[in-house]
């Protein structure tokens, strides 16, 4: 089932970026129909009710004592509208994150072939099978019924559940959080730069270099550089940093972070399959069109919800190494000394023996 | 072609299409204030130890000269010589048939000697005394200069605590504020997206409901 709904959606995204509908005969020889309007129909025969309601009501002829049912059916059907127009805004957010560039491909596929019927995508029209139906039910809530090849059974998306959800900070479509976004500005706070290395746009500076603290220091306060082969006999020195301590300092930092995450865990999920389970870079990340998710070990988010705590701790973990492998990393390997003296391509074997000599004479062992 | 779909008619989507935005940008500003707070509580429940060096070490300091003995055991050996030599000198008197005031006057010496040893000891308890005094006013000297240090060794602490974790707290903080302000906002929006609507709605309840009962 996941396979093929993952496949669902990978081919929907691609379909509806490809233009491949552009090339079809069949479509563009062909009218297509998108007039599902679904408030028309819903309320199209409201106003007979409506009237019913208040003359029953204005000529005493209602069935409940006083006219309380007949009453609260009509103050239902006035506050219909507002209520219908609220739902489908409503819907149309949830769905609009099927969109989003991020979009996690393990989100259930239906969602992804009704926005594209309610945003009159070519292929879901009327006239290719679909219908969608907006629906005032007796009890005063509504529900919009979307039908059609894709979709197999009807999806059906009901008023009070959608609210029930918004109201508890949950969504019928996982959102991806924006993970690069998020991890450029957690740099910025794990306290290894300087203040004066952020930027206006709170992200660190072009030259923005980690705080001398963190480096690899000699006995004698001078910087233990590491040697970096160039070519020729030559080489440079590069700077080493405290990996241990600089481990240390980060950590309750991204812990916070994914803590925040942790508000929504099926944005947690979302992070996982879109970014952070398979261990690639940011570059493979967003080159992937088609595989940007987990594959074989993404997570469900109809069976992994709520999260345990197992895969919790595994999502901090992995979170802390996709932070340092993608962003971290780039700022302490190839670091150029900051002393000047330093930074001089230099003759390998010599620097070398010098090297060696200063360990006798630090050690007492000419 | 959301007006085919809607319904309704063009001010219909128009507004449809402010409120989806503004629904989404409300979710979204929700969604970022659940995860600053959750953040900050996690920032604030999770402050690093900070080891303080003015720690309090007021139970290390003592008197040292609190407990200082006498040394009787001299003393006694002291005594038992005088006495020692007391019987001794009797014996070699009894022997050689001194007269009596010989031993009377060796009496004396024993109980002189006695007396000085007394004496010694008076003096011991006197100096012992002295340097316990001294000792527990150092003690109390110290134990005053720790507590002073440890007070400034508190507001060292406080001092750091709040230099390394509210920079980064006050940051959370503001952007939990901003996003507080960006729901606000957004379901500004929507209202207003919605009232644009109102009309329209007149369009499809209010010619329904009037045409029919008219």
């Amino acid at each position: 089932m996941e396979n093929k709904n993952l496949f669902q959606n990978l081919y929907l995204k691609q379909f509806n970026e490809s233009n491949a509908i552009a090339y079809s005969k069949d479509f563009i020889a062909n009218t297509s129909d998108y007039n599902f309007q679904l408030l028309d129909n819903a309320y199209r025969n409201a106003g007979k009710v409506y009237a019913q309601i208040k003359i029953a009501i204005e000529t005493g002829k209602c069935q409940s004592e006083h006219c309380s049912m007949e009453l609260a059916q009509l103050k239902q059907l006035e506050d219909a509208p507002q209520a219908s127009l609220d739902f489908l805004a409503s819907i149309m957010a949830e769905l609009g994150v099927t969109e989003e560039s991020t979009f996690d491909p393990n989100n259930n596929y239906r969602y992804s072939v009704a926005n594209s019927l309610m945003n009159g995508r070519p292929g879901f029209s009327k006239t290719d099978g679909y219908e969608a139906y907006l629906n005032l039910l007796p009890e005063g809530s509504q529900e919009v019924v979307f039908m059609g090849p894709a979709f197999g059974s009807p999806l059906i998306i009901n008023s009070s559940a959608l609210n029930a959800l918004n109201d508890s900070g949950t969504s019928l479509v996982a959102s991806t959080p924006e993970i690069n976004k998020d991890m450029l500005r957690l740099l910025t706070e794990v306290g290894l730069f300087a203040p004066d290395m952020v930027g206006e746009n709170e992200e660190l500076t072009p030259n923005a270099k980690i705080s001398d603290e963190f480096t690899l220091k000699n006995l004698d306060g001078t910087y233990d550089y590491e040697i970096v082969e160039l070519g020729n006999g030559k080489g440079r020195n590069m700077l080493q940093f405290d990996m241990d301590k600089i481990a240390k300092k980060i950590t309750p930092f991204v812990n916070a972070e994914v803590a925040g995450l942790m508000s929504s865990e099926q944005s947690v999920i979302a992070a996982w399959n879109v970014y952070i389970s398979q261990d690639t870079s940011v570059e493979e990340d967003d080159q992937m069109a088609q595989n940007a998710n987990a594959g074989a070990d993404s997570w469900s988010y109809e069976k992994d919800l709520p999260l345990k705590q197992s895969k919790k701790v595994l999502f901090e973990k992995k979170y802390n190494e996709y932070f340092i492998n993608n962003y971290l990393k780039q700022f302490v390997t190839d670091q150029m000394p900051t002393v000047k003296e330093d930074a001089a391509v230099f003759d390998i074997e010599e620097a070398k023996k010098a090297k060696a000599q200063k360990f006798l004479k630090d050690n007492n062992l000419n | 072609m959301l007006g085919a779909v809607i319904g309704g008619g063009f001010s219909m989507v128009a507004g449809m299409m402010g409120q989806k935005a503004a629904k989404a940008r409300e979710k979204k500003a929700a969604h970022e204030r659940n995860r600053l707070q959750l953040k900050l509580d996690n920032l604030e429940a999770n402050r690093q130890d900070i080891i303080n060096p003015f720690q309090d070490m007021s139970a290390m300091i003592s008197n040292p000269f609190a407990n200082l003995s006498v040394a009787t055991k001299a003393a006694e050996m002291k005594i038992e010589e005088a006495d020692i030599s007391l019987a001794s000198t009797l014996d070699t008197l009894r022997a050689t048939g001194a007269s009596a005031g010989g031993a009377t006057a060796l009496a004396q010496a024993a109980l002189r000697s006695k007396k000085g040893v007394a004496a010694s000891i008076e003096m011991q308890e006197k100096q012992n005394e002295d340097k316990r005094a001294a000792g527990e006013k150092q003690k109390q000297d110290a134990l005053m200069r720790e507590g002073q240090r440890v007070q400034q060794g508190e507001a060292w602490e406080f001092g750091q605590r709040e230099q390394r974790e509210m920079q980064q707290l006050d940051r959370t903080a503001s952007l939990l504020g901003a996003s507080k302000q960006a729901e606000a906002q957004a379901q500004m929006d929507g209202t207003q997206a919605m009232t644009g609507m109102l009309g329209s709605l007149g369009g499809i309840a209010g010619s329904a409901f009037g045409s029919t009962s008219s």
